[in-house]
């Protein structure tokens, strides 16, 4: 029985790990219906309060070094502003169970705002409603954007667009033909069915490229890898690769470098990984699109405007940038580990090394 | 008669202990049949890479489970053994016999801990070692605060990813290695032999003098140190990734020695039948991947060929009755 439910468990954490919140699909329509609905006003009235504040921060998992750096952006933002008095933090350990006794906690703390990235948005839908009927905004850091009752804002990023920016600068990179693999994440989660979407709507515009095939990496280097390795058996001929996650890329380059095929192949950008840019600074292709850590730093601001009752709109995109290669230099850390990300965090904020 | 001709009661003692590798043989029959590739020696020992971490790390949970025990932790232990390893590196060539070292000392203490636990107490296997791992999980991320801090040492990876005559990974030459130590414990040493007893009749074996609780200690801490192994192979194969790389790996860890004929109730299996079991899965997931199946149909008929080679194990071992 324990088995039975350490592996739903673990099945549960590895959809999880990383699958940001989020609608379950978007595609350039539900993009765009996204990015108008984040654009509606929030009546801030009915939260604005005075100060000192307190700010709970419901993690649904601290597990990944990507949400350890937009951790660290919270407190960076928070020791910025006097007013914010404490900032307390919770960690659900990928237990949707215990994010929601996680955020009853907070509340019971009397805490003025909530920060949140959720395991299972579904499961803390009703504990995310009481949280605002308790006079508590609360804003969403970092996954996509949802505009369910429980969430007053959100700090999001969109994996559609995302994906678009690496889609198309492969698309630049390649000369618009050629035949290329794509690595996606976890498959079912917000990032692969976005990112696969807006690849396969940005090759409608490029009929000289085909799309091999479409693999799961799961966020895995050691199984992008192998999953790679079998890639270039079947296909004698690779000429891109569309990899949004640098941590991924890695992996995938390994493999050609290993095959002696990294000079047919074009890698598209990946993320600010830090073991991804110091691929791209030795080897002078494919940059990356940035998926902000900073999402934490633009939560808390929100947050502050909506409890001085400011202006306030259901959600601020965080957005990507694109780097290229040859500008790399200016945000790779050679002395920093691998799983480290690129990012305007002052030393005293960085994760300890 | 001829001492040269097989006997039918010599067949069947060779099919009960060689059931795994027949199983073997007709998975990689499959395999060729959906592509040459598996006929080439640079792939193939590059399938073998694949699976070292997995591999090593089975090769010392087999004596545990040969023990009639489990071990639930290994995951968390080769997760810990990556991290650890790698921040001790630090990023200098210099640091790694320590790294190394110390990281081997991490697993054997924490598979000394499940043995000395295990040894003095009536708490069942199953869950001290599900427990263990949680908290060695919780320990791992202590000791990073969240990020795999560490830098591997310049060469470390390149020494293992390294082919001998551009065909064999070295990667790959370790796991066998790690396979024939493993092999040489279980069957020439006083210990492999207790291990076997114990794991039979613990009963008998404690009436017959063995010492049950060394024995016990002992089978924990070589599976905490194949574990460390395993963790380090893992660094070597794809470099600090996370936290949490292990994850999971004790699913595919147990699979493959059960697979590989050594059952939960103990008593019986080895160290060559994890290798062939080990080999099945890595060899069941390359099928199904270079087949180009979409993604959802992998995942079932990887299921189908696991259950059909376990079915096959089975029916081989009965007719050997």
């Amino acid at each position: 029985m324990k088995l039975t439910k350490r592996l739903l468990m673990t099945t549960a954490a590895a959809f999880a790990a990383l699958g940001l919140a989020g609608p379950a699909v978007a595609d350039k329509e539900t993009e765009e219906r996204q990015t108008a609905a984040a654009k509606e006003a929030v009546d801030t009235s009915k939260f604005a309060k005075e100060g000192p504040y307190t700010i709970g921060v419901s993690a649904g998992y601290l597990a990944n070094s990507w949400v350890v750096f937009a951790l660290q952006h919270i407190y960076w933002e928070a020791s910025e502003h006097d007013e914010i008095e404490e900032v307390i933090v919770t960690d659900a350990a990928f237990n949707p169970t215990k994010q929601i006794s996680d955020i009853e906690d907070l509340i019971r703390q009397d805490i003025d705002l909530l920060i949140y990235w959720p395991v299972d948005d579904a499961a803390i839908a009703s504990v995310l409603e009481r949280t605002v009927e308790a006079g508590i905004p609360t804003v969403q850091a970092g996954g996509g954007f949802t505009d369910n009752a429980g969430t007053v804002s959100n700090a999001y990023i969109s994996q559609w667009r995302l994906g678009e920016m690496v889609a198309r600068n492969l698309m630049k990179d390649l000369g618009g033909e050629g035949q290329i693999i794509a690595m996606l994440p976890i498959a079912g989660t917000t990032a692969a069915v976005d990112q696969l979407d807006a690849l396969e709507t940005v090759l409608e515009e490029y009929p000289d490229v085909e799309l091999l095939s479409a693999e799961y990496g799961d966020w895995n280097r050691a199984k992008a890898k192998q999953i790679t390795e079998n890639l270039l058996q079947r296909f004698p001929q690779i000429d891109g690769v569309f990899s949004p996650a640098g941590q991924m890329s890695i992996g995938v380059a390994e493999a050609f470098e290993e095959a002696g095929r990294l000079e047919e192949v074009t890698m598209s950008p990946g993320d600010e990984y830090n073991g991804w840019l110091k691929w791209v600074a030795d080897n002078g292709q494919g940059g990356a699109v940035t998926f902000p850590t900073r999402a934490g730093q633009e939560a808390v601001k929100i947050g502050l405007s909506i409890l001085k009752g400011e202006e306030v709109t259901r959600g601020t995109a965080v957005e990507s940038e694109y780097i290229a290669p040859e500008d790399i230099g200016e945000y790779v850390d050679q002395d920093a580990p691998d799983d480290w990300w690129s990012s305007e965090l002052p030393e005293e904020f960085l994760p300890k090394q | 008669m001829n001492a040269l001709v097989p006997t039918r009661d010599g067949v069947r003692r060779f099919l009960s202990a060689y059931a795994i590798v027949a199983v073997l043989a007709a998975v990689f029959l499959l395999a060729v049949l959906i592509s040459d590739a598996f006929l080439q020696p640079k792939y193939l020992f590059n399938v073998i890479r694949q699976i070292a971490p997995v591999g090593i790390a089975a090769v010392g949970v087999t004596f545990v489970m040969i023990l009639g025990g489990v071990d639930l932790s290994i995951g968390a232990i080769i997760s810990l053994s990556a991290v650890v390893s790698a921040v001790l590196m630090n990023g200098e060539a210099a640091n790694l016999p320590m790294a190394i070292g110390v990281t081997c000392l991490v697993g054997m203490a924490a598979g000394a801990f499940n043995g000395i636990v295990l040894a003095f107490s009536r708490v069942s296997p199953f869950i001290l070692t599900l427990a263990t791992g949680i908290a060695i999980l919780g320990i791992t991320q202590i000791f990073s605060g969240g990020t795999a801090r560490g830098i591997v040492s310049p060469g470390f990876r390149e020494f293992f990813n390294y082919r001998i005559e551009g065909i064999v990974p070295v990667l790959s030459l370790a796991f066998l290695a790690a396979v024939l130590v493993g092999v040489l414990i279980q069957k020439r040493t006083l210990f492999g032999q207790y291990v076997f007893l114990t794991g039979s009749n613990r009963r008998a074996a404690i009436l017959s003098g063995i010492p049950v609780r060394g024995v016990t200690i002992m089978a924990y801490t070589l599976s905490g140190l194949f574990g460390a192994l395993g963790g380090l192979a893992l660094l070597a194969r794809s470099g600090v990734s996370s936290t949490m790389s292990g994850q999971g790996l004790e699913f595919q860890i147990l699979a493959a020695i059960v697979l590989g004929g050594t059952t939960f109730e103990g008593g019986r299996g080895g160290v060559v039948g994890t290798l062939a079991g080990v080999l099945v899965l890595v060899i069941a997931f390359n099928i199904v991947n270079i087949s180009g199946l979409p993604y959802h149909l992998q995942m079932v008929v990887m299921g189908l060929i696991i259950i059909a080679a376990s079915a096959m194990y089975g029916q081989i071992n009965a007719r050997s009755q």
